[in-house]
């Protein structure tokens, strides 16, 4: 095989080309990946590039429609509530940094070996199964006045009158509807950093049992920085899935009393006042602030998380670099 | 060899395509139409005997066609011996009725759907007369009727007006129903202190009870059938108080203290509307702001339905009460069945519309005009019911426009009512300045759209 053979077989016929290994190679992958990028193509980027179109329109979902440059982007920036609606995201972030937190907690203690893991397990994944709209149901009745939650309480021993209007208090409620999606995500998350930790070769447990390690430094210094990359991906997904938040304050409260998020707010648009073009425009503004973030928590944790190579700390690195470059500025300033 | 046969059959199946797409555009109903009596031409019991037809009628009511609607076509059967009839129960109404009708063979009666335009009207539904003269006879015509001629018949209407627990009102002590929103507000309190009921539910968590409260801002408020349609897209800071406390205003200010006088439930966020309709049927509620279609739904929710009355909202214009009236879905003949099917369709109709028990027993406004109104709006004696005009020739939707550009949502977003109810639950703004914000929006959108502002 290889570029002799090829120069070799220059007159073979179409037929013959088709049957050889590269050809099959090529169509197996051109038909193997016809059905998902067509689904990707027309469901993804299609419905993509007209968004973009849209926000470049004043329009309606029917009849017709204006070309008004830039105004929706402008319009968008010029309203308060819009990004209000941003400050509430901040709850859903703070939800998403304690739900990370809760993951890593249980998916290192399940690590080791626990009674009944499997059934935490599921009862912990479980939550994330239930889709996003019946979880909304459940915490309507879960919060409201004298239900779930305060009866519960109550059983505690809180008076009514002590306990908070769940959904009504402006102090509290952006916090128990971010609660809901934390309760929701920390099985998913959980999972994940569990498989990551699995891959984690356990002679190195007992070489650093060996060294006289305590679960907190097993923790520290041999699980965190095997999992960092899926760590990373995590608050990732969750700093971008929380500027997104949708479907708590849309089914529980509807975003009144004070809990729209920028998605909320998008949908009331785009809906109920018919204002397509100006939604459209504010999607690809949140677009633009997830890519802003990403690539913000991107550079961040590459200088946090930098652990160096394998044999010696970044910090380590940069103190020998710097004493390195010292010695030869003292060289240079010799000769 | 292949690709000539792919070819072929593209050829194939593309003319097959166009053919079909040809065949739905060239047979309309219109020659059929000029031998159809008018609905009100019909002479009931008498006429048409000789004509044998088995009709279909579509209803969204799945509920109750066995049995109620069954019912009806039986009585029509015994009259008429010769047309037999049948109802079809449609799931997913609108979605399925668009898809069916235009097929042309779905049946021969059945709801106009809302996604029809009434240009529209006539490619798919017989004439039923001319509106002028059907106008004189039944309610709610304004609607369904395009160039003239009647395409539809609303099956009966119902009124804006407040649900309340009769009981719980005579308990606080109110013997005379109130006619102003102070006095409405006052009867709210004395209910307050005689009784445990929560004075004024408002379903806050629901959302659309919310935006309701826009149904009463148009006839209820200022008893112009014009103002909603016509005017409102025209008038400058229509959203303005008005010293004799009518108007838009005096609706949302009836909500605005009712709140802030703390006459409502406790928890507005986790209010719940299945439950609310028991509640008010035993008495823990005593008021609620919703449309007459709701009243059966909460007589159904108890032990008590004697209980449970309608009152009209409480404003007064000029010394006068009005409450509006909206026609509920309307009845209309498919243009595509034979001739005889459509009589027949026709006859039932009318037998329908002014001999069955259909609005007795669903608790509507009647078709006829000259039918009495139903038992659940027996307060409403000398209170006018209007309904509200057609938007005039070439506006048809400035109405929409205004009101999507302003985003003050009338009628198709809650949200602008929610926040009434949280200014007033959190005390950040007062209604003026409230009203103030909507006006100035409103005003915007006027502007921006190139709109007239007319005095009225």
């Amino acid at each position: 095989m290889g570029k002799g053979g090829g120069a070799v077989a220059t007159k073979k016929t179409f037929a013959e080309k088709m049957k050889s290994r590269e050809a099959q190679q090529f169509f197996v992958i051109v038909t193997f990946l016809f059905a998902p990028l067509l689904l990707l193509i027309v469901f993804t980027y299609l419905p993509f590039m007209r968004m973009v179109q849209f926000s470049f329109y004043n329009m309606k979902y029917i009849g017709p429609k204006k070309f008004v440059g830039l105004a929706n982007y402008i319009d968008v920036f010029h309203r308060t509530e819009i990004f209000r609606a941003l400050l509430v995201s901040v709850y859903y972030m703070g939800g998403a940094v304690v739900q990370l937190a809760l993951a890593l907690f249980f998916a290192t203690l399940m690590v080791f070996k626990v009674k009944g893991e499997s059934v935490f397990k599921a009862a912990l994944f479980f939550p994330y199964l239930i889709c996003g709209i019946a979880v909304g149901f459940i915490f309507k009745f879960f919060y409201a006045r004298g239900f779930v939650f305060d009866s519960l309480l109550q059983i505690f021993g809180m008076k009514l009158e002590d306990i908070p209007y769940w959904l009504q208090d402006q102090r509290i409620n952006n916090v128990a509807l971010a609660a809901t999606s934390v309760w929701r995500y920390t099985g998913q998350n959980m999972i994940m950093f569990l498989g990551a930790m699995m891959s984690v070769d356990t002679d190195l447990y007992e070489a650093a049992a060996l060294d006289g390690a305590n679960n907190w430094h097993r923790f520290r210094y041999i699980i965190l920085p095997s999992i960092k990359s899926i760590i990373v991906l995590n608050l990732i997904l969750s700093i971008s899935g929380s500027l997104s938040a949708f479907e708590p304050p849309y089914v529980i409260t509807n975003g009144t009393m004070g809990t729209g998020t920028y998605f909320v707010i998008m949908n009331r648009l785009a809906h109920e006042n018919q204002k397509v073009g100006l939604a459209c425009a504010m999607a690809i503004v949140l677009l633009a602030i997830i890519i802003l973030c990403t690539v913000a928590q991107k550079l961040f944790f590459a200088y946090v998380f930098d652990n160096g190579t394998d044999d010696e700390s970044k910090a380590a690195v940069r103190k020998r670099k710097k004493a390195e470059q010292k010695k030869r500025a003292q060289k240079g300033a010799a000769v | 060899m292949k690709a000539k046969e792919m070819v072929a059959l593209g050829t194939a199946l593309a003319m097959t395509f166009s053919l079909a797409a040809c065949g739905g555009s060239d047979d309309s109903g219109g020659v059929v139409a000029a031998n159809l009596p008018g609905i009100d031409m019909i002479e009931l019991g008498t006429d048409y005997q000789d004509i044998t037809a088995s009709i279909k009628i579509l209803t969204n009511r799945t509920d109750i066609v066995d049995t109620v609607y069954k019912g009806y076509a039986e009585q029509f059967m015994q009259l008429y011996p010769n047309i037999t009839v049948e109802y079809e129960a449609v799931t997913d109404y609108e979605e399925s009725l668009n898809l069916r009708l235009p097929t042309g063979d779905w049946g021969d009666i059945c709801y106009i759907p809302t996604s029809v335009a009434k240009s529209e009207m006539s490619e798919y539904f017989s004439p039923l007369g001319d509106y002028g003269s059907l106008n004189e006879i039944y309610n709610f015509l304004s609607d369904k009727n395009y160039g003239g001629i009647q395409y539809g018949i609303p099956n009966g209407g119902t009124a804006g007006g407040v649900i309340y627990n009769k009981r719980i009102w005579k308990e606080a002590g109110i013997t005379e129903l109130p006619a102003t929103p102070d006095e409405f507000l006052d009867c709210l309190q004395k209910i307050r202190d005689n009784t445990d009921a929560i004075p004024l539910y408002t379903n806050f968590a629901a959302g659309w009870p919310m935006g309701a409260w826009d149904q009463y801002i148009g006839v209820t408020a200022t008893g112009d059938p014009d103002f909603m349609l016509n005017n409102l897209a025209h008038t400058k800071d229509p959203f303005a108080k008005r010293d004799d406390m009518s108007g838009p205003y005096a609706v949302y200010y009836v909500l605005y203290e009712a709140v802030s006088r703390k006459l409502v439930e406790d928890d507005p966020a986790s209010s719940d509307w299945e439950a609310s309709k028991g509640m008010i049927n035993k008495g823990e509620i005593a008021t609620m702001v919703l449309g007459s279609w709701a009243v059966e739904q909460c007589r159904e929710s108890g032990a008590t339905p004697e209980d449970v009355g309608y009152m009209p909202f409480p404003i007064t214009v000029d010394g006068k009460r009005y409450a509006s009236g909206d026609g509920n879905y309307s009845y209309a003949i498919n243009n595509k069945a034979t001739e005889d099917n459509q009589i027949a369709a026709m006859v039932y109709l009318k037998w329908l519309l002014e001999e069955s028990t259909i609005f007795e027993d669903e608790g509507t406004i009647p078709a006829l005009k000259s039918e009495p109104l139903p038992d659940s709006l027996s307060e409403f004696d000398g209170v006018e019911i209007i309904s509200n005009n057609p938007a005039i020739e070439g506006e048809e939707t400035l109405f929409d426009d205004v009101n999507n550009e302003s985003e003050v949502g009338i009628n198709n977003n809650d949200y602008p009512d929610c926040e009434i109810l949280e200014c007033a639950l959190y005390g950040t703004k007062d209604l003026d300045t409230l009203m103030g914000e909507w006006n100035a929006k409103w005003s915007a959108a006027q502007e921006s759209l190139g709109v007239d502002i007319l005095k009225y």
